[in-house]
């Protein structure tokens, strides 16, 4: 009942208006309007993007779990050199790396030196969306790699020294040897590395870019919050939370598909 | 799996019969104090700097109203809005509480309480009503007077030559000024901070009454926008055109206008910036590192024939009582109390914004405020204050499109118009 009520709540504004239709009843007004606003269609296409860099998001922890594993010098300095990051508040990690990225901050210093010239980084509506989520993976990579780790612990060492044996290349090993044996693994990094990006960007997104430039970095949850509590519109706000709400809901449901058929494999 | 499926659907059902019953705010729920207890919600109170202001405030409240406790209840400033929109919603809202001009006070209106027939005898001795006016009535009084005063160096005038006491009065003279302290001493001309779509606000009023004609202007502030016109779109056309020709520092869109932009004027790196009268990114906080006598305060260059340029201003801050509070004569006279003399005089004093009291005396506060407050009595409403909300934060987004050519100045008032007349 506690937790149903709340939503219940939200659904039920959803239906309702704003402002000086406070109050009626106004049906699918709420939802009509959502996908007539481009900055939602903007969100929401923010969202498809976080899914399609996915792969990546996975695929950098789960290489530098590989370097670590496989020795590379220096890996226990690196084991926590790439943890560290994972402490730190997103608040905290914005505000360093506006800093490190301002029009007149020391990467474009660095850029400039080298004649590749300054970018925008977070005032480029084609670049800052990716600025964003590479911050993100930065900050959040050590906790998937812990997690890579604990999957190496795992894996058969026979299978690698097999390989090495057989003369196999560094590619060719990941390829055949670990990624198949780490696939549970993998696909858990999958499950909690979408979930954190869909839902825990919030913080980053408020502090180097504030949804823009020209709305460009704007996800579903930073727009419910700007209707909520800048634009007074707590009932479309509720519709855009009801849809969130939604996309988690078929996104989980595809996660959970995804475990039960891996777990069916095992 | 039946009785699953009976089960999963319950909720479902009930939030179907629910749908469309009730609303987010809830319009008969009381606010938040108690009789004989006021609540106050602020971001002011908690600074040191307004201790002295708060004392003097209750102080005066207390000799009143004796019975009467008040409770001050300090918020940050950036969730203001939303935490008290959201206690509003839950009926749990203060009985008093600080806006500031404009939009955030206008879309709560409903909300609010007209406080007319409470401050009719504080009419003359405040300025800056205008912001916090709905529909003919007054829902604030005003605490700071608030506006966009474009501040000038007078230090790289000197340096380039140019008579620091006589800044341009048309645009083009100001770009041919702006040219010459460029190739003299490397700054730009505008310190110009674009990253949360602040400056086109402050650019919109700051250069505003340099291209519209008065009548236009006065238009404008009263609801009557031609966004067609083209004074208006002139404003945006200049907005492109002063950053392709390279009048504002690099990265303007990734520049946040609170403090990186009003930091590059400071040191030196811009010639001029369109700052604010009080609080932050005013006259006290670029004397600090310019020094007094080198920060000057010019009016807009005139950009079109006919236009008669004046300070933009308005009504900072302001309280405001609730709708539902259960005392309202007593929150309009606590709002009174906050708006008193001898507690405006304090706020002035201690946090150096210019108070909406015109009985205040800022004669020891240095040049640029004594020509700010010269201004006053000819200044007008700031443009960007008059809009709707939403519309200010479209136009954020558009002038950010504007800079990086990703829409023409046609499509961008074209939208404007369409987001002002939806209201």
């Amino acid at each position: 009942m506690l937790r149903l009520w709340p939503l219940g709540l939200g659904v039920n504004f959803s239906f309702t208006g704003d402002g000086e239709h406070n109050g009626a009843t106004v049906g699918l007004g709420n939802y009509a309007e959502l996908i007539d606003d481009p900055l939602f269609r903007t969100a929401l296409g923010n969202v498809g993007l976080l899914v399609l860099l996915l792969p990546v998001a996975v695929a950098i922890p789960g290489l530098l779990a590989t370097f670590i594993y496989l020795r590379v010098p220096g890996h226990q300095v690196f084991r926590s050199v790439y943890f560290f990051p994972a402490v730190l508040s997103p608040v905290i990690v914005g505000a360093i790396f506006n800093l490190l990225l301002a029009f007149d901050g020391p990467l474009n210093a660095v850029l400039g030196g080298s004649g590749l010239g300054p970018v925008d980084w977070l005032g480029d509506p084609d670049v800052a969306m990716f600025t964003v989520v590479g911050v993100h993976i930065w900050a959040t990579s050590g906790m998937a790699l812990v997690v890579f780790l604990a999957g190496f612990s795992t894996l058969d060492p026979a299978l690698l020294d097999a390989a090495r044996v057989d003369g196999a290349s560094l590619a060719r090993t990941i390829w055949h040897v670990i990624i198949p044996g780490l696939s549970r693994t993998i696909q858990f990094v999958v499950v909690t590395t979408m979930i954190g990006m869909l839902t825990s960007m919030f913080g980053l997104l408020y502090v180097m870019t504030s949804g823009g430039p020209e709305g460009s970095t704007y996800l579903p949850e930073y727009y419910i919050w700007v209707q909520q509590g800048q634009m007074s519109r707590p009932a479309l706000a509720s519709a855009a939370s009801t849809l969130l709400f939604l996309i988690m809901l078929v996104v989980g449901l595809l996660q959970v598909g995804l475990l039960r058929r891996a777990g069916r494999e095992d | 799996m039946k009785q699953r499926t009976l089960w999963s659907a319950i909720p479902v059902a009930g939030l179907v019969v629910l749908a469309g019953c009730g609303s987010a705010a809830d319009p008969d729920a009381a606010s938040g104090g108690s009789k004989g207890k006021l609540v106050v919600w602020d971001w002011k109170s908690g600074d040191a700097a307004a201790s002295t202001y708060v004392k003097k405030a209750k102080a005066d409240f207390a000799e009143q109203h004796p019975g009467v406790t008040v409770e001050f209840v300090a918020q940050p400033f950036e969730q203001y809005y939303t935490l008290l929109g959201a206690a509003i919603q839950a009926g749990k809202g203060p009985d008093v509480m600080l806006f500031n001009g404009g939009g955030q006070i206008r879309d709560r209106a409903d909300s609010l309480l007209p406080l007319d027939e409470y401050v009719r005898d504080d009419k003359k001795r405040l300025a800056g009503w205008e912001a916090f006016t709905k529909d003919s009535k007054t829902y604030a009084a005003p605490v700071t007077l608030q506006g966009h005063p474009i501040y000038y160096n007078k230090s790289l005038y000197r340096k380039a030559g140019l008579d620091p006491e006589q800044p341009a009065t048309s645009w083009d003279e100001f770009v041919a000024n702006c040219r010459t302290i460029n190739e003299a001493t490397g700054a730009r001309c505008f310190a110009q901070g674009n990253k949360e779509g602040i400056g086109i606000q402050f650019f919109l009023s700051g250069l505003g009454s340099g291209v519209l004609s008065p009548t236009e202007y006065d238009d404008w502030i009263a609801g009557e926008r031609d966004w067609s016109s083209p004074a208006v779109k002139r404003v945006f056309s200049l907005w492109k055109e002063a950053d392709a020709k390279g009048l504002n520092n690099d990265g303007a869109n990734s520049t946040a206008m609170f403090n990186d932009a009003f930091a590059v004027f400071q040191s030196n790196k811009a010639a001029h910036v369109i700052g604010l009268m009080s609080d932050i990114g005013h006259w006290k906080d670029f004397a600090e590192f310019l020094g007094p006598d080198d920060v000057g305060v010019m009016k807009s260059p005139i950009v079109t024939a006919g236009a008669r340029p004046s300070l933009p201003y308005d009504g900072g801050i302001g309280y405001a009582v609730a709708k539902r509070t259960k005392d309202p004569e007593a929150a309009a006279d606590l709002v009174r109390s906050l708006t008193s003399a001898d507690a405006l005089k304090s706020f002035h004093a201690d946090a150096g914004a210019i108070a909406a009291d015109r009985t205040v005396d800022v004669s020891s506060a240095g040049p640029a405020v004594a020509t700010i407050v010269s201004e006053i009595d000819r200044g007008k409403p700031a443009l960007h204050v008059a809009l709707p909300s939403r519309t200010v934060d479209l136009m954020g987004r558009l002038s950010q499109q504007l800079l990086s050519g990703s829409v023409t100045v046609d499509a961008a008032v074209e939208q404007l118009a369409a987001s002002d007349q939806a209201g």
